[in-house]
């Protein structure tokens, strides 16, 4: 980092920059949630689906994210492991009202967590059970169950419902992960020095 | 901006090259700079232009390193720098087709395509483009389509350059787009008017209609794009050239109307397309010349050259229009432009009058040696030309070839001049000495062989019948003791030449030819020793057969015949008239544009297609124990006329004792398939038909074949002329057009073709006789006949020539087929092998009063060809 760069950081003028990986199976609205979070004069009216990745950017309060939105449909998924190395937090999102497919979620969210480049790493993973709205949309708890989401023991998580065409429950998802990501960088920081 | 500057080190040599000493895995190595935050543009554009340089010079990229290299450049994306974007988009080009999953930039891609930075936009759809396969190209239609329809220039002309590329592999899709393209074709851009009138025609290029339709409508409206000019002009002569219709079509009035288009660019496409119109007479191009002939005192170089080098092409086959422009290509003369002055040269040298030659010759000698050898061929062509024209400047034109000659220069441009002094000389009697003795003087310096073992052969060919022969001897010996083994082998063949046909010579070529027995090189020593002991016998026959007229079978079908004799030996000694014969080749008559043209070896491909008739035939049982194929005719006959339901195109194969008429056959209707079919034909003449093989089945489109076999006649073996009438019999079923599947149920149908003919050409083969009268004397007149006919009905001597060379198919010896001008008299020789494989030589001495009156002589070694011969022509 440049003189500049810190001078800017301890002012607090410039936000410090974070890469967030955007997971999860296909239609289960991570591109809708991405596009949600960013500034409303930026936003696209219209979402189709992802082919390949989509790099987006977005602030919260004392951060700036920089999402790669990845194409959850099969045939992409193998692509995910090219991003994990940078990835400074993951963001899995869950289509709550699709019970079929959980089972999938789940498998991919496991292979996730075996990877060799997240296993050992003290990642935060933000999940989303999105599409709440949804009349036969499972609740959050058991979304966590069916995910067996209590076994992720080494790393730090957290599940929140989520409603990506309101937008509710998106601002209390970020603020975790604002939180989580400024104490591991911290961590990382100590144990540098 | 790095481009720019790589650009410029390299041309100021490779010394100041930054790249130049680049390690493919030291700059992978380097890539992984790509995945450090944040990004440093500068840095990461710089590592892309090495990559995209070492791709360039040629080096190999692994999959694996590949698609590491490319994931790592696709969080570059990331950045907003503009120049980074760009270098992003030419490695995503680029590596399109050497990284794996290069598909995961489509989303970035469609984002940066619709997004607000115009300048990030037409590059996004053309990389976009090259990495959308045909599977995935749906996915992305609707973006397409928008770009096309486009505001921002770039971005439209970005789109449709990208489709009419993916016009390629996805026809079906891209045709979907063509209202957006039309609605760009209206565009006020130029550019994005030319590239979507490019993509309109390209969608619709198959469909004559659509296209004259698209002309009519562009031309009704006026365009405002020279380019779409342009572009609607060469379409519009192609579908011309394809009605090859009259002058009078819209389209050509359209050209027409072009010549008055305020564009300079527009007015000379115009004109260039008229000259390129195939049979375009002088009325036509008038206006095309007048519009070039101001272009010839244009400031502007490119136009003075293109204007020049279009009159030069038209000069070739209108001479008499260019003419009007003479003045102002005498102008061009001393352009400090050697191009244009060259071409100017060489135009008026084929526009101007005879008297103007000396002078133009002196001019462009002056500087013959500053223009590139590719511009000299085009003066030799010239001279060339000229020679035909005027033949009694020949001295001057050719000491001037010889100058040249002398002068350094490449193969091609040497090859020309060589080609151009032989044609004078076979064209011009007069000049035979003067040029073989400077031909002689360039044998004595020459690098390539092939010129060297071709003067060699003409020498010995044309030297013995001139009046001093002895003298071209010390050249060809020189070559023997100075050159190597080629040019050795073919100065002993031309040395045994001088031996067999001069008495006086002979002892001395015996001597040399017995020094020439010593040589250490196996060729030029069994030729030596092949003909010494040839000339010693002093027979004449022999002379003839073995010296001066060569083998006429075809040597690759003789190289089987052997093998096959080897493999399967037998006591009767190896028949070399079991051997196919060498078809020679039809010698296109010289015509005055094309002088010179490429050496076409037709004799290959002819010599191949009559083994592959000779393998077709030795699959079908019945025709085993025919002997070898005599004789294929060349061309296929068709029995049909080409638009009925049913084609049918026969080809005549003759044998000794047999013919064999095999039938292509296709059937144009798609509802029926026909079965077992067989051609039936009557005789008019003593021929008899022995068994028919049937084409099994003949579905919609695919062709098939279908044999009849007959025995030529015994009894009166002379009438070999015959007219066959034919019908064709076979099993009709119907089927469905789109499935393919036929019923069960057939009827019997006939349908009538027409006569086919079969003619004494059809017996004999071509065979080339270098020396006609040693041949003659070979054959001897045991079997002697003449006869005399007249010829009422034909009027001058050289249609009766084609008439009769063309009616018996055998081949004009030493130019014989040439008739010279204001002559009455002219002798005819002709020299084939009747079937069989006996020799059969004709010689026919017309005579012109009225009428033509032909004594014709013909001998063989056999008493059949003879009566064949004179029967046929009676």
């Amino acid at each position: 980092m440049g003189l500049l760069d810190k001078l800017s950081c301890l002012l607090g003028l410039k936000k410090k920059e974070v890469h967030v990986l955007c997971l999860g199976l296909d239609n289960s609205g991570k591109t809708t949630i991405i596009n949600k979070l960013k500034p409303s004069n930026a936003q696209a009216q219209d979402i189709v689906p992802t082919i390949g990745f989509s790099i987006e950017k977005f602030k919260s309060s004392s951060l700036s994210f920089t999402v790669f939105d990845m194409s959850g449909q099969g045939r992409y998924r193998n692509l995910w492991e090219h991003y994990y190395k940078e990835g400074q937090a993951i963001i899995f999102v869950i289509d709550s009202s699709d019970r079929l497919r959980m089972v999938v979620a789940k498998e991919e969210l496991d292979t996730l967590l075996n990877h060799p480049d997240i296993k050992h790493r003290r990642i935060p993973i933000l999940f989303f059970a999105n599409k709440m709205d949804l009349r036969d949309a499972v609740t959050s708890v058991k979304v966590s169950q069916l995910l067996c989401l209590e076994n992720i023991k080494d790393k730090p998580w957290h599940i929140c419902a989520s409603d990506a065409i309101k937008g509710e429950g998106l601002q209390e998802g970020v603020d975790w992960l604002q939180e989580k990501t400024i104490q591991s960088n911290s961590g990382c920081e100590d144990m540098k020095r | 901006m790095l481009k720019k500057f790589d650009k410029k080190d390299e041309e100021s040599g490779g010394g100041s090259n930054p790249f130049q000493h680049l390690e493919k895995s030291a700059v992978l190595q380097e890539a992984r700079v790509f995945n450090e935050t944040p990004i440093n543009p500068r840095k990461c554009a710089h590592i892309l232009t090495k990559i995209l340089y070492l791709i360039n010079q040629g080096e190999h990229l692994g999959t694996t390193e590949a698609t590491e290299a490319f994931f790592a450049m696709t969080k570059l994306f990331q950045s907003n720098d503009p120049t980074l974007r760009r270098m992003c988009y030419l490695t995503i080009k680029e590596m399109s087709c050497i990284a794996e999953d290069v598909i995961i930039v489509t989303s970035s891609l469609t984002k940066d395509m619709t997004g607000k930075e115009d300048n990030y936009r037409g590059p996004a759809v053309r990389a976009l483009c090259q990495i959308t396969d045909s599977t995935m190209l749906q996915a992305i239609e609707r973006y397409m389509k928008q770009a096309i329809v486009d505001k921002v220039p770039s971005v439209s002309s970005s789109a449709l350059v990208s489709s009419l590329h993916l016009l390629k592999c996805s026809f079906d899709v891209v045709k979907r787009w063509v209202n957006e393209a039309q609605e760009a074709a209206s565009s006020d851009n130029i550019m994005v008017q030319y590239h979507a009138l490019g993509l309109l025609y390209h969608v619709r290029k198959n469909d004559r209609l659509a296209v004259s339709k698209m002309i009519s409508k562009f031309t009704r409206h006026g365009l405002k794009s020279p380019f779409a000019y342009c572009m609607i002009i060469r379409v519009a002569s192609k579908q011309l050239e394809e009605e090859d219709g009259s002058r009078d079509s819209p389209l050509f009035d359209f050209i027409e109307s072009c010549l008055r288009n305020k564009h300079e660019m527009v007015v000379y496409e115009a004109a260039s397309a008229i000259v390129n119109l195939p049979g375009c007479g002088a009325k036509e191009l008038a206006p095309a010349v007048s519009v070039l002939q101001l272009f010839c005192s244009s400031p502007k170089a490119a136009l003075r050259y293109a204007a020049v080098r279009t009159l030069n092409k038209v000069a070739m086959k209108h001479p008499s229009a260019v003419t009007a422009c003479n003045l102002d290509l005498e102008n061009l003369v001393t352009d400090s432009n050697r191009s244009i002055a060259t071409l100017a040269i060489t135009t008026l040298l084929k526009t101007g009058s005879e008297s103007s030659i000396d002078r133009l010759m002196k001019q462009i000698s002056s500087f013959m040696s500053e223009i590139s050898d590719e511009f000299k061929v085009v003066v030799v062509q010239a001279i060339s030309a000229l020679c035909q024209k005027y033949p009694r400047k020949h001295t001057i034109l050719m000491n001037f070839l010889f100058t040249m000659l002398r002068e350094e220069g490449g193969f091609e441009y040497k090859r020309a001049i060589v080609d151009c002094i032989i044609s004078i000389i076979e064209e011009n009697s007069e000049s035979k000495e003067t040029g073989l003795s400077h031909l002689c003087e360039f044998i004595e310096d020459c690098e390539f062989t092939v010129l060297a073992t071709r003067i060699l052969h003409l020498l010995g060919q044309e030297g013995p019948k001139t009046n001093n022969p002895s003298k071209y001897i010390r050249f060809i010996y020189n070559r023997v003791v100075l050159e190597h083994e080629e040019v050795r082998a073919g100065a002993v063949s031309a040395l045994a030449k001088f031996g067999a046909q001069n008495e006086e010579m002979l002892p001395s070529i015996l001597v040399l030819l017995k020094r020439c027995v010593m040589d250490d090189d196996n060729e030029v020593r069994d030729r030596a020793t092949f003909y010494l002991n040839v000339l010693e016998q002093k027979q004449k026959a022999l002379n003839a057969g073995y010296i001066l007229n060569g083998l006429t079978v075809s040597i690759p079908g003789l190289e089987r015949a052997l093998q096959q004799y080897t493999l399967e030996p037998s006591e009767k000694p190896f028949d070399l008239k079991s051997v196919p014969l060498a078809t020679t080749p039809v010698v296109e008559q010289r015509t005055e544009s094309t002088p010179i043209t490429a050496v076409k070896q037709p004799e290959k491909v002819a010599a191949t297609r009559q083994e592959i008739f000779q393998e077709q035939l030795a699959a079908v049982p019945e025709f085993h124990g025919l002997g070898p194929l005599f004789k294929s005719s060349p061309e296929p006959v068709a029995l049909t006329e080409s638009e009925t339901e049913y084609v049918i195109r026969c080809t005549k194969h003759t044998f000794t004792d047999h013919m064999v008429f095999q039938f292509d056959c296709t059937n144009t209707l798609n509802d029926q398939t026909l079965e077992n079919i067989t051609v039936q034909m009557e005789p008019t003449e003593s021929y008899e038909v022995l068994c028919y093989v049937p084409a099994r089945s003949l579905p919609y489109n695919q062709p098939g074949t279908c044999y009849t076999l007959v025995a030529l006649p015994k009894e009166d073996p002379t009438a070999v002329a015959c007219t066959f009438s034919c019908m064709m019999k076979f099993t009709v079923k119907d089927c469905d057009p789109t499935t393919g599947e036929t019923d069960d149920e057939g009827y019997e149908d006939e349908y009538v073709l027409e006569d086919l003919e079969v003619t004494v050409a059809d017996h004999i083969q071509k065979v080339m006789k270098l020396n006609f009268e040693a041949a003659w004397d070979e054959v001897g007149d045991e079997f002697e006949k003449e006869e005399t006919f007249t010829l009422s009905t034909i009027k001058t001597l050289e249609e009766a020539v084609g008439n009769i060379v063309k009616f018996l198919g055998m081949h004009p010896c030493e130019r014989s087929d040439k008739v010279p001008d204001n002559k009455n008299t002219h002798t005819l020789l002709l020299a084939g092998v009747f079937r069989g494989g006996h020799d059969i030589l004709v010689r026919s001495r017309l005579l012109l009063l009225d009428t033509v009156t032909m004594q014709v002589t013909a001998r063989s070694s056999e008493e059949l060809p003879v009566d064949v011969i004179l029967a046929s022509v009676g």
